[in-house]
């Protein structure tokens, strides 16, 4: 080991000035990581690639301004210098850091950091009187001077800064070195790349901006914040609580909550959240922004609102707020920024004009409430008019009341069903890239005339279930990835053998590779109301992992031997498999076999070319195996139920339906038997590979884990339950399960409905986590009742089943020689890995929501709501508020509030015939009712679980995506034929519902097709342009016809 | 500055070392005339100074002699500018006294006591800069000032540090990396017979990381080893050229 060493003398401020001494070792061998590099230096990890012109080197400030533009994939060749990479850590901090760490990590651009301090000739130590920025300037000149020598001059080195000295300084003192301005050098290299350009000029404004405002610097709007250190010293005391701001969506300007974080909570005796009441005491943090809060006196504490209230309303008058006053403070500092990129939405012509001729400021709304406005400077404001675009906070000085920042891209038009889908997945941080080149490249190939076909190599490896075994699939229909099938026989000595076949998707994902890497960004493959956004290339997930029926595939299979009489399991094991599946059935087809029911064998495709003889044989097997499955998943479940497993579809299938009813709308509302034996099996897979990986990797294996509920959340639902006269025990999951089964209506099946869902709101969400960070107690799954659990049977659109397989291959592998453990993570990346897809799934669920939202606006938005028949619904009151109640219109899936009172003030009252008018009056409100009393004295009182018509339509708000508005029209159930009728096809309603919205959204387009038509035909008598298709013209059909395309697939 | 970078993702740390390297260790042994053996020891910034006196007569209470092997005395202190703020004293207060016990346990290990029944052997160990691994560059300096006063030992005594940080083990901490509050193990081991004459843990490390941690530091002292071999034949050979041309 050789070593040089060099003392550095820094002078740190701590405090006050302390003089410190810290070494500082220099070693010749910092690996360059260049491809071109002619020396040894070692080549592991991410290499410069050597295909560019030129290299280049931003200096420290434009790595901390322009980070952004750098971050760009068309930029190539960039090398960031440890001196510039401090700068940032240190001037910036940790966000912006970790921001470009992750950049140099990311495989996919072309990027590298060289360590040049630790390198012996890059090294320059600071002179005495000469600035910091003076040196690192210098440093990186002289760095990357090394680095066209260490090249051997095979590469220009474009430094490139904003320091007009340092290009004076250095400018022609090296040859091969160029040092120029970042403007002219995205000028000279890059002139065609518009979005870099726009970019780097609405950065620079902002930054302008900045500057001259911090001139001025006067009438402070917000109190400063206090520095770090106080921050720290006050949270450690107790004095200050630290916290993650949760902005009330419905009161945007009013009231935000701090939810407590961490230990601090311990010490107060802090039940609940802290309210911040008023964007003075919220002081310039944001939604989900972590802050420093200081509780406010006790007789200045104020109660949150129980009322219910449109967002469009400004302050309310005082002496609104009704209930108990709770904990208040105000923000003294943000701990840690979480700004992310915001859809905004300018304001209207008529709107900018009363802002004044101010033009170069515009204060834009964003799309999500919580998000104050912002106020950007751009002088296309005109162009945006009708835009959904992109905009980033760069800073919120305490002289302004909003924050700065700067305009990135535009999405696409109001309205517009694309653009509204766009803006769905931007403020989810929904990646929806089609997959590069890189990515499709790496995948096999599997064409018509050329199948994909198993490798003999491999067929030596695995053991090949092809002959042996009889596999079958079950799906719904239409169903293209297909990444489970079943199998079942019986073994020699008379016990059974239980298998679940899962597709192998870690064979063609290599771990680090560039569909790892993306998939890993993805997470999980996002379903939308009428389209899907997969995880994997379509290559993988609807043809060589989709386990079709009568072509090999590679799997990974779990296999039990069961008794033959108890099923009791004695004996598992895991194995990398070749299987050929024999059916791919449907749900309701399987479920008929079952029944005995012989007149859906005609649907099963694999049966029809045989001859009778033969298919009466292999109907008898495969009936046999369906029957002996659903034998073993009943005793499988009642096992669980013994252990007090939860009821499933209060918890987990209740939100898979959510999840599942727009994607597969077919599904039956009754879950058929079968359903409930594939998700057993899945379930009892899930359990065993838990077990499997935990037991060989104790602190390092994914797991899924469901923490119980708190009690408090229940409270609500059991109010609501007692109103209706059942009584809800929550104490254990068993408890809830049997007591949510008994509490049902008769005479109204959607009470119970009701009360399932609130239970399901109550709890948390189920979670990723890793063995390592968590302690053994927790690994629990309340709703399934299992000690341990995971996720291992969708591998095709979760990667977190993807890293299980890699676990348990890993496990198997464990007894031979072979070093498995290197391509797993270790506790931490693990941890952070599940915050990641937490996150995602998270986002996913959100996406979804919003886009059956949108779906729900647009389908109402044309409707006539006074006309129209269908917008008159039945509904059930959930919720009573202050001034209006909470209904749910089951005939749509929709949830939303209806007023009682409205802006002017008037109360609504029943006539004798059940309809409704707004007359001036006044209202109370109970436990669980309403009543509103006229001047008149006529009254009239709504109570939970009733039913109610209310008429639908749609609130439209340019800003904002529009909201369902419900109306109560008559305090008597809705009496219709049809109601009855769709009730039963709920789910068909709802495909309708998509059908329609995509059906106007085509229809829309053609209209434009139209339009475009006659211009041509315009255009032609005026120019005498060819009449006919143009190549333009021939390829924006082709794009039409794609769209067209996603949305027959659904 | 909310928490530095302890390990860069290219596996550098703050001071440009990797994680198994040591710092720079140099010593001088024989710097005093006076005592019967002395040494000074810079570890990277950290320096301490030992002397050693004896074997000898009992001083003091008479009573504490054992009758079957030396008693081992000794003393840690710490020079008042030795810290980033300036200490009010030196030596008795509740550290130092644990870190003097500590010294005392190595050094019973690796000594031959039982060679001098009923005598004492004095170690002082003062440190003039403490800039992390303060209980080791003691250990290194009072392995060099026994071996200068000429008193058996069963070997080297060489101790070094070891902490955990990014699921990687670190060698030979300096002051930023301690102040980080992660795991932290001090180990004193004679390196031929891989014997442990004292090892001390404090904060929290999960059961499995210990094998790793515990064989980094295990191999830092063996590096240690190496280099307190080479002072002392540098310094032996340097004594002999005087003495005996």
């Amino acid at each position: 080991m050789q070593r040089t060493e060099k003392v550095l003398q820094l002078r740190g401020l701590q405090g006050r000035s302390v003089r410190v001494v810290r070494e500082h070792y220099l070693r010749p061998d910092v690996p360059c990581r260049s491809a071109l590099c002619q020396a040894a230096c070692p080549r592991d990890g991410k290499l410069l690639s050597d295909d560019v012109t030129h290299y280049v080197v931003p200096d420290w400030k434009i790595v901390q301004d322009y980070l952004e533009i750098l971050e760009f994939p068309e930029l190539k060749g960039i090398i960031f210098m440890q001196t510039a990479c401090q700068a940032v850590q240190h001037q910036r901090g940790r966000r912006q850091y970790n921001k470009l760490r992750n950049l140099v990590k990311d495989a996919r651009h072309d990027c590298i950091l060289f360590a040049n301090e630790f390198q012996q000739y890059c090294y320059l130590p600071r002179e005495r009187g000469e600035s910091m920025e003076k040196w690192q300037t210098r440093s990186i000149y002289n760095a990357a001077v090394w680095y066209y020598n260490h090249c051997l001059g095979q590469l220009p080195v474009v430094m490139v800064t904003e320091d007009e000295d340092a290009i004076r300084e250095y400018g022609g003192e090296t040859e091969g070195v160029f040092v120029i301005l970042f403007k002219n050098y995205l000028d000279n290299f890059w002139p065609d790349l518009k979005a870099v350009h726009e970019l780097y000029d609405s950065i620079l404004q902002s930054r302008r901006e900045r500057e001259s405002e911090s001139q001025e610097n006067n009438g402070k709007e917000y109190p400063e914040h206090l520095p770090m250190e106080i921050l720290e010293a006050g949270i450690k005391s107790g004095r200050y609580i630290q916290g993650v701001l949760n902005v009330n969506k419905h009161r945007a300007q009013m009231e935000a909550f701090v939810r407590l974080q961490g230990a601090s909570g311990k010490e107060t005796d802090l039940q609940s959240d802290i309210l911040i009441h008023g964007t003075k005491a919220r002081n310039r943090a944001i939604h989900g922004d972590v802050v420093a809060v200081e509780l406010l006196l006790r007789h200045e504490w104020k109660g949150r609102t129980a009322s219910l209230c449109e967002n469009d309303t400004e302050e309310k008058a005082p002496g609104d707020t009704s209930s108990e006053p709770m904990p208040t403070g105000r923000v003294v500092g943000i701990i840690q920024k979480n700004w992310r990129d915001y859809v905004v939405t300018f304001p209207s012509k008529e709107e900018s004009q009363s802002q004044g001729k101010n033009a170069q400021k515009i204060l834009v709304t964003p799309w999500d409430y919580r998000i104050p406005k912002i106020r950007i400077s751009t002088q296309q404001a005109e162009a945006l008019q009708d835009c959904r675009v992109i905009v980033r906070i760069d800073s919120w000085e305490s002289t302004s009341v909003y924050p700065n920042g700067h305009f990135v891209r535009v999405l696409g038009r109001i309205g517009d069903l694309e653009g509204e889908t766009a803006v769905i997945l931007v403020e989810n941080g929904i990646s929806v890239a089609p997959f590069s080149e890189a990515q499709t490249c790496e995948m096999p190939s599997s064409t018509s005339e050329n199948p994909w076909k198993v490798n003999p190599e491999e067929e030596l490896k695995r053991t090949d279930l092809r002959n042996t075994h009889l596999v079958f699939s079950i799906d719904p229909k239409g169903c293209e990835d297909v990444d489970d099938a079943l199998s079942i026989r019986t073994l020699a000595n008379g016990n059974l053998e239980l298998g679940v076949h899962i597709a192998d998707v870690t064979h063609f994902v290599a771990v680090n590779s560039y569909t790892d890497i993306e998939a890993r960004a993805r997470a999980t493959t996002c379903y939308l109301a009428d389209r899907r956004y997969d995880m994997l290339p379509s290559i993988l997930s609807a043809d060589l992992c989709s386990l079709l029926s009568r072509v090999e595939r590679y799997a990974v299979s779990v296999m039990w031997e069961l008794d033959k009489n108890s099923y009791e399991i004695l004996r598992v094991w895991y194995n990398r498999t070749i299987i050929q599946s024999s059916y791919k059935l449907v749900y309701e087809v399987a479920q008929g076999l079952l029944d005995g029911d012989l007149s859906v064998v005609d649907d099963i495709l694999e049966l029809k070319e045989l001859d009778e003889r033969t298919r009466q044989q292999k109907l008898e097997e495969l009936v046999w195996a369906i029957g002996k499955l659903t034998d073993i998943a009943r005793h499988v479940r009642a096992k669980r139920d013994s252990c007090g497993a939860l009821e499933l579809e209060g918890v987990e299938v209740r939100v898979q339906l959510d999840d599942k009813k727009n994607i597969h709308d077919l599904i039956p509302k009754q879950p058929l038997e079968v359903h409930e034996t594939v998700a057993e099996c899945m379930i009892l897979a899930n359990h065993w590979v838990a077990k499997m990986i935990w037991e060989n990797f104790p602190h390092q294996a994914l797991l899924r884990q469901h923490p119980p509920p708190r009690q408090e959340f229940f409270s609500e639902l059991r109010e609501c339950a007692s109103a209706k006269g059942f009584s809800i025990d929550t104490r254990s999951n068993k408890a809830l399960a049997d007591s949510l089964s008994k509490a049902d209506d008769p005479l109204d099946p959607t009470v119970n409905k009701l009360l399932r869902s609130m239970a399901t709101q109550a709890m948390s969400n189920a979670l990723y986590f890793s063995t390592g960070s968590c302690p053994e107690e927790e690994f629990h799954h309340y709703g399934l009742a299992l000690d341990k659990y995971t996720h291992f049977t969708s591998p095709i659109r979760r990667y977190a089943d993807i890293v299980v397989h890699r676990l348990l291959m890993a496990a198997t592998l464990k007894d031979t020689e072979v070093d498995v453990t290197v391509n797993l993570f270790s506790n931490k990346d693990l941890e952070e890995l599940c915050r990641h897809i937490n996150n995602r799934n998270r986002a996913a669920q959100h996406a979804q929501k919003q886009s059956t939202e949108l779906f729900q606006c647009m389908y109402f938005k044309d409707k006539v709501p006074e006309t129209e028949e269908r917008c008159t619904a039945d509904g059930v009151i959930y919720s009573i508020r202050t001034n209006g109640v909470l209904v749910f219109v089951p005939r749509y899936g929709i949830k939303g509030a209806a007023y009682l009172k409205n802006k002017e003030g008037l109360v609504i009252s029943c006539q004798s015939d059940g309809s409704c008018v707004w007359k001036p009056g006044s209202l109370q409100r109970f436990q669980n009712r309403i009543t509103s009393t006229t001047v008149a004295g006529e009254s009239f009182t709504l109570s939970l679980f009733d039913h109610i018509t209310v008429k639908v339509s749609v609130q439209s708000s340019r800003c904002h995506p529009d909201t369902i508005k419900l109306e109560i029209i008559s305090n008597i159930p809705y009496k219709n034929t049809a109601t009855e009728l769709y009730q039963k096809n709920f789910h068909i309603m709802k495909t309708d519902l998509v059908k329609e919205v995509t059906r106007s959204a085509e229809e829309a387009l053609l209209a434009q097709e139209k339009n475009r038509v006659e211009v041509i035909q315009e255009e032609h008598q005026e120019y005498c342009q060819t009449k006919g298709v143009s190549l333009y013209q021939l390829l924006e059909e082709i794009r039409d016809l794609a769209l067209l395309d996603v949305s027959a697939g659904n | 500055m909310a928490g530095l970078e302890l390990l860069s993702d290219e596996g550098y740390r703050v001071d440009g070392r990797r994680a198994g390297e040591l710092r720079k260790v140099r010593a001088r042994m024989g710097v005093f005339a006076q005592a019967d053996g002395s040494a000074y020891l810079e570890q990277g910034n950290t320096k301490a100074l030992a002397v050693v006196y004896g074997p000898h007569e009992m001083r003091g209470s008479r009573s504490k002699a054992l009758h079957d092997r030396a008693l081992v005395n000794c003393q840690y202190s710490m020079a008042t500018f030795s810290t980033g703020e300036r200490k009010r004293r030196p030596h008795g207060d509740r550290k130092s006294s644990e870190m003097t016990l500590h010294l005392k346990q190595t050094f019973e290990a690796a000594i031959l006591t039982q060679l001098y029944p009923r005598s004492q052997i004095d170690i002082y160990v003062q440190i003039l800069q403490a800039d992390g691994g303060n209980y080791c560059a003691c250990v290194n300096a009072a392995t060099l000032a026994t071996i200068d006063a000429g008193i058996p030992m069963r070997d080297y005594v060489c101790a070094c540090s070891a902490g955990f940080i990014e699921d990687t083990p670190l060698a030979d901490l300096n002051y930023v990396e301690e102040a980080a509050g992660g795991p932290q193990v001090a180990l004193a081991l004679l390196p031929k017979s891989d014997q442990i004459a004292l090892l001390e843990m404090n904060s929290r490390l999960h059961e499995d990381h210990l094998e790793q941690v515990m064989e980094a530091a295990s191999k830092a002292c063996k590096d240690v080893y190496a280099v307190l071999d080479q002072v002392v034949r540098d310094h032996v050979h340097e004594v002999t050229t005087l003495l005996g041309e």
